[in-house]
């Protein structure tokens, strides 16, 4: 077991082919109708979103509420990529990937003067202002939507049913998270996080804050780029503004404060739970969005850092106090 | 001349905070800035360290290079490092992100090796890692590694401070008060520590600091800021004597006459 953490914490890569293979098999093993493949790639998308939103919200402490509006550029382009060029998955993804980028620049760029609730305010308006102009676009199909958004096709197989896209939307989820763990556990997470925690010496340590801040836009804007172009894409394949709203946003907020800000892992934690736990109280949505605000109020008041985090700390006191047991020795 | 101001002026609204000092630091010099409070020190350190913009007309030269008007990430990265009064912790990162973050400067890989995550970069990451912990066991913190630095003591966390602003291996340390708040004992041990890691990096120190015993014990040489302007600068022992110096601190000495003329009114 110690010579295979080690191994793992040399190659995290291994870690990640490990988790695509149990991956792989778990739909033959588990699932007995489509609607479990449905939700499970609802969820993947879901981690992509929250995985971003950690780089920005909980590594380098901007507060985000427009991140929504993000998402929908990433699902628009693909969308409107399809409807007009008639371009697959393997187009639209990268391409929401670069546009959303640029978006993310026009968000990350007020950070430079606006902080806390001031930010929320500007990035809350710049999400909102998204969804509007896509509302009322014609060329973005406004309030009807885009509808049967063309599914991926491998070697002559259609990809176009729940539970073969679930091996679309695996990988680019793996992919994502891989991408999130390297950035945070590298030189660049601990800038964020020192961003997050004082400008000011950050700043005497070298550390470029205007940079930061823009690249951690940046990259989580691309994560919801992905995670829009692979939802454009879910079966049936259909978008729309309403998908985009506020309540989304909130919803992505629970998982990434659920799951546990700043904390490595925080956003996928967040997203399983929430995803699945959102889709079982379904029959109660009308008290949903109240369950929803009432998880973040209270996380935030006795579990500050999530799951995540409390599970961490159990583990940190528990090495510690044993090192000062050993010591007392 | 590793640091060198010249005519540094910075005035907020009509107080003049430093006015017109000519400063010159050689290499491997310890320097005590000492001064009534309000006299100018931090600012000084704010000034030199990039956080404020000195006024127009002033010039700061560090290793040969003119800072006047660099950010302070800039200049950090050219090896000035600096602790602050208020400490300027990172609260809620462990103490060995803490100490690994003040590294920033000297981390060589790549921006895109990172985002792919290629393994040169988990190699250099546990190497960054190992050189931390080592310095944290020199100032004593390594058990304490994982913990929040929230968690430290006050003492401990003059501690992190000083091994945080020591990680990029700078070629100057300007400490503000770095004493501040601690017992005798723990004053004698960190300023131990300091000489200590000022031998092992061969660092050029600049110490602000009211423990005037801590001044006077290490420093080389001393300057006394009072009302924004340099009043007095040498060794400890001509300073500690200075009519200037004295008079800042405790007031004019009187003669006869002017004690009966203020007594009298």
């Amino acid at each position: 077991m110690e010579k295979f953490k080690k191994v793992i914490s040399q190659y995290p890569f291994l870690g990640f082919i490990i988790a695509y293979l149990v991956l792989l098999c778990v739909p033959t093993i588990f699932f007995t109708d489509l609607y479990q493949s449905h939700l499970s790639s609802l969820i993947f998308v879901n981690i992509i979103v929250a995985a971003g939103l950690n780089i920005v919200k909980g590594y380098c402490g901007q507060v985000t509420v427009g991140h929504v509006g993000l998402y929908a550029v990433g699902s628009y382009t693909a969308g409107c990529m399809f409807m007009y060029l008639g371009s697959d998955l393997w187009m639209t993804l990268p391409a929401a990937i670069i546009v959303t980028g640029l978006f993310g620049i026009a968000f990350g760029i007020p950070s430079f003067r606006l902080e806390g609730p001031y930010l929320a305010l500007a990035t809350l308006g710049g999400g909102e202002a998204i969804r509007l102009f896509i509302e009322n676009g014609e060329f973005f199909g406004s309030t009807y939507g885009i509808s049967s958004i063309s599914q991926p096709v491998i070697f002559g197989v259609p990809f176009d049913t729940p539970d073969k896209y679930y091996y679309i939307s695996m990988p680019v989820m793996l992919i994502a998270v891989y991408f999130s763990y390297s950035i945070l556990k590298s030189s660049i997470g601990r800038a964020f996080m020192s961003v997050r925690e004082d400008p000011i010496s950050a700043a005497a340590s070298g550390i470029d804050i205007k940079k930061y801040k823009i690249l951690a836009f940046i990259l989580s804007a691309m994560f919801a780029g992905a995670a829009g172009a692979v939802y454009a894409h879910l079966p049936p394949g259909y978008i729309h503004p309403n998908n985009y709203t506020v309540i989304e946003m909130v919803t992505f907020l629970a998982m990434v404060v659920f799951g546990g800000l700043g904390h490595i892992w925080g956003g996928i934690i967040g997203a399983i739970i929430i995803t699945i736990v959102y889709d079982l109280t379904r029959p109660l949505y009308e008290y949903q969005l109240f369950i929803f605000g009432l998880t973040i109020v209270l996380t935030i008041l006795f579990m500050p850092k999530g799951i995540g985090g409390f599970i961490d700390k159990i583990f940190i006191d528990k090495r510690f106090k044993k090192k000062k047991v050993e010591e007392g020795k | 001349m590793l640091l060198k101001t010249k005519n540094l002026m910075k005035a907020f609204g009509g107080l003049k905070a430093i006015d017109k000092v000519d400063f010159e630091l050689p290499a491997g010099e310890i320097r005590g800035i000492i001064g009534p409070n309000g006299s100018g020190k931090s600012t000084f350190f704010n000034l030199v360290s990039g956080v404020y913009d000195p006024d127009p007309g002033s010039y700061i030269e560090f290793d040969g290079h003119d800072i006047t008007d660099e950010p302070p990430h800039k200049i950090g990265a050219l090896g000035l490092s600096r602790t602050f009064q208020l400490l300027r912790l990172y609260q809620d990162m462990s103490v060995i992100n803490n100490v690994m973050s003040g590294y920033h400067t000297r981390v060589k890989y790549k921006f895109f090796d990172a985002v792919i995550g290629r393994k040169k970069i988990w190699d250099q990451e546990k190497e960054i890692k190992d050189e931390m912990m080592e310095l944290l066991s020199f100032v004593g913190l390594a058990d304490y590694a994982e913990l929040n630095a929230s968690e430290l003591s006050g003492g401990q966390r003059r501690l992190l401070v000083l091994a945080r602003a020591i990680a990029m291996k700078p070629k100057l340390l300007m400490l503000d008060e770095p004493a501040a708040g601690l017992s005798p004992v723990n004053v004698d041990n960190l300023m131990k520590i300091i000489m200590q890691l000022k031998d092992k990096y061969g660092l050029t120190l600049i110490i602000i600091e009211h423990i005037l015993k801590v001044v006077m014990d290490t420093c080389n040489t001393v300057t006394v800021l009072d009302h924004g302007q340099k009043i007095a600068e040498g060794t400890p022992s001509q300073v500690k004597d200075d009519n200037a110096v004295i008079e800042a601190y405790l007031g004019k000495k009187m003669n006869d006459e002017e004690m009966r003329k203020a007594l009298a009114v």
